[in-house]
């Protein structure tokens, strides 16, 4: 308890200046190279080209979904993976990557990974704008549904920025956890519903489990928004596991905070 | 007439060890079971000692003797393991002069990077941002990415931005052993001009006993984290070098 109302003052305590923050942030990442901005958007369209490629050209796999032409079924739900993947990363180093917030000087420390969060956000924004008018040039005007993008979307930022704590943190103490999370993503993608549904998947027990990873909820309530016009409600089971895994990681963020907190300056 | 003002630093007690681990391995089963094998070392040996505002303390010891951890300890950085820190009032803290600062960004963004981290608003920092530029007389650099600086002009940037903030108390740790002659005559002066103010604390670490009589009117004297002396500084200056 004491751990949550600590992190909610040094919230306070920093106010808008989280904002900048997660604005210089950004900055920081673009300016180092000379095409700046477009490689936030050069990266996604590769992978997603690639993926496109490999399914529709090579395995000739990718039939249209729902009247919805692959490609955009991919970047559907490939959009929220972006940022959820930035976050994996970005997340377990954010700590040591501002070790000098730390080390050098009184930083509220649980405020690094949300302002890294936010940044990635931003960019999320950007991705989200442009897919939209990718649907509508292929004909698919918005409707009600999209609506949902935002309830995902504070899913998304909510679980994500809660990891960045715990993983930034347990990152900060050991190396190896990083080395574990890197090595780890590409199992994780592929263990996760962004490039199939779940939902077809036979064995039910394995179905089930998956939903308890948040990938699979938010990717595929990206799609549920884009493609499937279906809304949370209509199925609780998932949602259900996603606020288990929630609460789970949150009281490990907790945890990490109450007992690491004072050991990561003297570690990094 | 001294005892009257606040205290603006009190150490009640303060112990602080670090767990020093065989390897990196040992370490990390260390931070889940307690009887991992390692050694402490404690940095700062149950240490009590009261700053009142408008004083000028010098610590003055050898390596290792834990001045930097103390000095770390007040600016809120790291953590005592056992006993109390009580700081009143801002610091700024001439630590590391080029820290906080980020290679990518103009000197100009970073004055305001880094007076935003010291929780300054923007019409403050507007406010400020001649003074420091003047101070810091990088002349057209100013609006040049820091990787162009050379490392005397990051630690003139990195001195303008901490002297100017107004601070309450005032840490300054080998700060002035940076940049040549002439800035070093300058930084003095500043310093000197904030001493000036009567609210303003002041807590100064150097090898340079010279300077710390120049500073200060009162030295704590530490050796292994243990207090050994506490007084005048001419007193402790002189118990210093007959321990050497």
């Amino acid at each position: 308890m004491d751990s949550i109302k600590l992190i909610i003052e040094e919230h306070k305590l920093l106010g808008d200046q989280l904002f900048k923050l997660a604005k210089s942030e950004l900055i920081k990442t673009y300016r180092a190279s000379a095409f700046g901005w477009a490689w936030a958007l050069v990266k996604p369209t590769v992978r997603i080209f690639v993926f496109w490629f490999a399914f529709t050209v090579g395995l000739r796999a990718g039939k249209p979904v729902e009247g919805y032409p692959y490609i955009l079924w991919l970047v559907a739900g490939f959009l929220p993976w972006f940022y959820m993947q930035d976050m994996l990363n970005g997340g377990a180093g954010c700590i040591r990557k501002h070790n000098h917030l730390v080390t050098k000087m009184k930083f509220p420390v649980s405020t690094i990974p949300t302002f890294v969060s936010i940044s990635h956000l931003y960019v999320h924004w950007v991705l989200l704008g442009i897919t939209i008018v990718l649907f509508m040039a292929f004909g698919f005007m918005p409707d009600i549904y999209y609506l949902q993008i935002i309830f995902y979307m504070i899913l998304m930022f909510v679980f994500f920025t809660i990891w960045g704590l715990l993983a930034g943190l347990l990152a900060a103490i050991s190396q190896d956890f990083q080395n574990l999370v890197r090595s780890f993503t590409q199992a994780i993608f592929w263990m996760s519903g962004v490039m199939y549904n779940v939902d077809i998947i036979h064995n039910p027990t394995i179905r089930l489990l998956l939903k308890f990873n948040p990938i699979t909820v938010i990717s595929g309530g990206y799609r549920k928004a884009f493609i499937y016009k279906q809304w949370f409600w209509e199925d609780p089971v998932e949602l259900g596991c996603f606020c288990v895994t929630l609460i789970v990681f949150t009281l490990l963020a907790l945890w990490a905070f109450k007992h690491l907190r004072k050991e990561v300056p003297d570690v990094l | 007439m001294e005892n009257e003002k606040e205290v603006v630093v009190r150490f009640d007690h303060v112990t602080k060890e670090y767990r020093l681990y065989k390897s990196e391995k040992a370490r990390f089963r260390g931070l889940f079971n307690k009887n991992v094998p390692h050694k402490i070392n404690k940095a700062v040996n149950d240490l009590s000692f009261e700053i009142r505002r408008g004083d000028a303390v010098s610590l003055i010891g050898r390596n290792g003797a834990g001045k930097s951890t103390i000095l770390k300890m007040i600016t809120g950085v790291t953590f005592p393991t056992s006993g109390d820190v009580e700081v009143n009032g801002t610091i700024s803290a001439l630590l590391e002069l080029r820290a906080g600062f980020d290679a990518n960004f103009t000197g100009r963004e970073n004055i305001y990077l880094k007076c935003e981290l010291m929780g300054l608003t923007q019409d403050e920092i507007k406010a400020l941002e001649p003074e420091i530029i003047e101070f810091a007389d990088v002349g057209e650099y100013i609006d040049q990415p820091l990787k162009t600086y050379s490392s005397g002009m990051k630690a003139r940037l990195g001195f303008a931005i901490c002297v100017n903030v107004n601070p309450d108390i005032l840490i300054i740790d080998e700060a002035l052993s940076v940049g040549d002659k002439r800035f070093r005559k300058k930084c003095t002066q500043k310093v000197h001009e904030i001493m000036s103010r009567e609210d303003v604390t002041l807590l100064f670490v150097t090898h340079s006993l010279d300077a710390a009589q120049d500073f200060c009117k009162r030295g704590i004297v530490l050796e292994k984290g243990v207090k050994l002396f506490d007084g005048d500084i001419e007193e402790a200056i002189e118990f210093y070098n007959a321990r050497e």
